[in-house]
C-alpha cells in the first residue's frame, strides 16, 4: 500500500475516521495525494471527522459485478453504494455502503452516520437518528 | 490537412472465435485494402496509449503487415484516443514523417474473464477505496451521476428512455450492429435494473471487436479509391483529475470533464458553428452520459439534454442524428472506433438505410475520464 493511504486505515483501525488535510493552506482532499493537490505543500496531517455524512448520491446495485467482493465482504447484490460528503470535512467525498437503510426512503442530501467498529479496513454508514 | 482514407470493422459480435490480434488485424487490413493501399504503404501507426500497449502493441502489428514505420504514438487509452488520434497524424504527415498513418484498436471483452471491469483495478485509491463497497463497475459509476443529475436538473427514467429508444432505432435501420431487437417503451421500463436508476438498456454492449481507418495527406487522398473523408478539425483536453478521482471526487461532477474543451478546440480549428454540424457519433458509454455530452460539447446548454433530445430528434431523420450506427448502447462497445467508422462512411454517403440525407459535417465525441477527444471530419 502506498504511503500516503496508511494513516486512513491505520486511523480507522482505532475507530476514528480521518481525512487529509494541508497544514499549509488547510484545505482537505481526497483520495489521498503525495503532496497537497491545491498548493503542493508535503505537511499534510490527518484530521479526524464526526463521522456524520450527507448523501450526495447513490446507487443500488443490482447485479454481481465482482466475486471477489462477494467472498471476501459478503457484498452480494443488491447493495446500496453511496457518496457521501463531510461538512467538517469538505472537499472530501467518500464512497460507502449504507445499511439499515429503506431504499426506497433514500433522498439526496438526508443525513447518515458511520457505523463503527470498522471490520477489514471498511467503515459502513447507516440513516442517522433523528434527535 | 489530412483525409481519412480507408476504414475497416470487424463483424461486432459478443463472443468472437477470433482473439482479439486476429481481430485487429482483420479491421486493419479491411481499412488499407478500402484505402486502395497495400500493407507496405503504411509507414505510421498510431493506437491508444492504455489498452493495445498490452493486448495488440503496434510492433507486433507493424510486423505482421510487413510496414516498416517512420513514427509511431500512442495517445491517452480507449475513446479520446481513439478520436484525437488524427492530433498526432497530422503532425506527422504534415512535418514529412510519414506518408500514411494507420490507426487500428480492438477488444476481447466479451470472451475475457472479468471483462471491461477488471480495467479499473489498475487505479490504486480505486482498488483501495471504492472496491471493498462493490463500487467497482462503470454501471454504477454512472448509475451514482444519473441520481446526482436527476436531483440537479429534474430527468426522469422517461428521459433516459427516450435517449436508448431513439438509439435502437438507429441501431435497426443500419442493420450491421450486435443486437436485433427493438426497443420500445414497455421492454425499456420491464428491462432489468442494473444499478439504480440504469436498466440493461441504459448500459452499453459489450463486444469482442475491432475497427482501424488510414490517414494521409489531403493532397494524396484525392488519388486514391475512395472519397476522402477531411479532418478538419481535432481537440484534445484533459482535466488534472486523476482516473482514481473522476468519478467521484470532482466539485462539479456533472459536466463530461474537458468534453467542452475538446470541442471547441476541434470547431476553432475547423472553423465549424456548433450548428453547421449535420450529425454526430457520441461515446454513449451510459445513456446517462450521452445525454451528458450533448450538452458538454455544446449542442444545447446544461441541463436541457433532455429536452434537446425530445424537441429536436436524435434519429437519423431528426434534427441532430446522434449516434447513427446505434453507438455503444446498440451497435457494439468497442470504445468508439465503431464511431470513427461510422462517420467516415456517412460522409461518404455509404450508409444505406441509415444514412442522414446530405451529411456533410460529422462531429464524433471520445471520452475517457478525465480525457476527451473531438475530431470534425468533413467531406
Ligand atoms: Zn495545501
Amino acid at each position: 500500500m502506498a504511503d500516503e493511504f496508511r494513516p486512513y486505515f491505520d486511523a480507522l483501525a482505532r475507530g476514528i475516521l480521518a481525512f487529509p488535510r494541508c497544514g499549509d493552506c488547510g484545505r482537505f482532499h481526497w483520495y489521498p495525494m503525495k503532496l497537497c493537490p491545491f498548493c503542493h505543500g508535503a505537511g499534510i496531517g490527518w484530521e479526524a471527522v464526526s463521522g456524520v455524512a450527507s448523501l450526495f448520491s447513490w446507487t443500488i446495485v443490482r447485479h454481481d459485478f465482482d466475486p471477489a467482493a462477494i467472498e471476501r465482504y459478503g457484498l452480494r447484490a443488491p447493495y446500496i453504494v453511496a457518496l457521501l460528503e463531510f461538512a467538517d470535512a469538505p472537499g472530501v467525498r467518500l464512497i460507502s455502503n449504507l445499511v439499515e437503510a429503506d431504499p426506497d426512503a433514500l433522498a439526496i442530501g438526508m443525513a447518515v452516520q458511520a457505523l463503527f467498529p470498522a471490520h477489514d479496513g471498511r467503515v459502513l454508514f447507516r440513516p442517522a437518528r433523528v434527535g | 490537412m489530412i483525409a481519412i482514407v480507408g476504414v475497416g470493422e470487424t463483424i461486432p459480435l459478443r463472443v468472437s472465435p477470433k482473439d482479439v490480434r486476429a481481430l485487429c488485424l482483420e479491421a486493419s487490413l479491411a481499412a488499407i485494402a478500402d484505402a486502395g493501399l497495400e500493407c507496405v504503404d503504411i509507414d505510421g501507426i498510431i493506437t491508444d496509449a492504455g489498452i493495445m500497449p498490452a493486448s495488440v502493441p503496434a510492433d507486433w502489428m507493424a510486423a505482421q503487415l510487413g510496414a516498416s514505420l517512420n513514427f509511431s504514438g500512442n495517445l491517452s487509452y480507449g475513446g479520446a484516443g481513439i478520436v484525437a488520434a488524427p492530433m498526432l497524424a497530422e503532425m506527422a504527415i504534415r512535418s514529412g514523417r510519414a506518408k500514411a498513418v494507420l490507426f487500428y484498436f480492438g477488444v476481447d471483452w466479451g470472451s475475457r474473464p472479468g471483462g471491461p471491469y477488471a480495467f479499473h483495478d489498475a487505479y490504486p485509491a480505486k482498488k483501495l477505496f471504492e472496491k471493498p463497497y462493490g463500487f467497482s463497475a462503470q454501471p454504477a459509476y454512472f448509475g451514482l451521476w444519473a441520481r446526482r443529475y436527476m436531483h440537479e436538473y429534474g430527468l426522469s427514467e422517461d428521459d433516459l428512455a427516450e435517449l436508448a429508444i431513439a438509439q435502437r432505432a438507429n441501431a435497426l435501420r443500419h442493420g450491421g450492429g450486435q443486437i436485433k431487437k427493438p426497443l420500445d417503451r414497455e421492454t425499456y421500463f420491464t428491462s432489468r435494473r442494473i444499478a439504480d436508476p440504469l436498466r440493461v438498456a441504459d448500459c452499453c454492449l459489450i463486444t469482442d471487436g475491432a475497427g482501424a481507418y488510414v490517414m494521409t495527406s489531403a493532397e494524396r487522398a484525392r488519388d486514391l479509391r475512395k472519397q476522402p473523408v477531411f479532418v478538419h478539425g481535432v481537440g484534445f483536453a484533459s482535466v488534472p483529475v486523476s482516473g482514481d478521482d473522476v468519478f467521484t471526487q470532482p466539485a462539479p461532477l456533472l459536466l463530461t470533464p474537458a468534453a467542452a474543451v475538446a470541442s471547441r478546440q476541434a470547431r476553432e480549428r475547423a472553423g465549424v458553428a456548433i450548428g453547421d454540424v449535420d450529425f454526430t457519433e457520441i461515446y454513449d458509454c451510459f445513456s446517462i452520459s450521452c445525454l451528458m455530452q450533448i450538452e458538454d460539447l455544446g449542442f444545447c446548454a446544461k441541463g436541457e439534454g433532455a429536452a434537446f433530445i425530445r424537441e429536436r430528434g436524435i434519429t437519423i431523420d431528426g434534427d441532430l442524428p446522434v449516434n447513427t450506427h446505434g453507438g455503444l448502447l446498440s451497435y457494439s462497445y468497442r470504445l468508439g472506433i465503431e464511431h470513427m467508422v461510422e462517420a467516415v462512411r456517412q460522409l461518404r454517403g455509404e450508409s444505406g438505410a441509415a444514412q442522414v440525407t446530405n451529411a456533410r459535417i460529422g462531429l464524433v465525441g471520445g471520452f475517457s475520464p478525465p480525457d476527451y477527444g473531438v475530431a470534425v471530419l468533413g467531406r
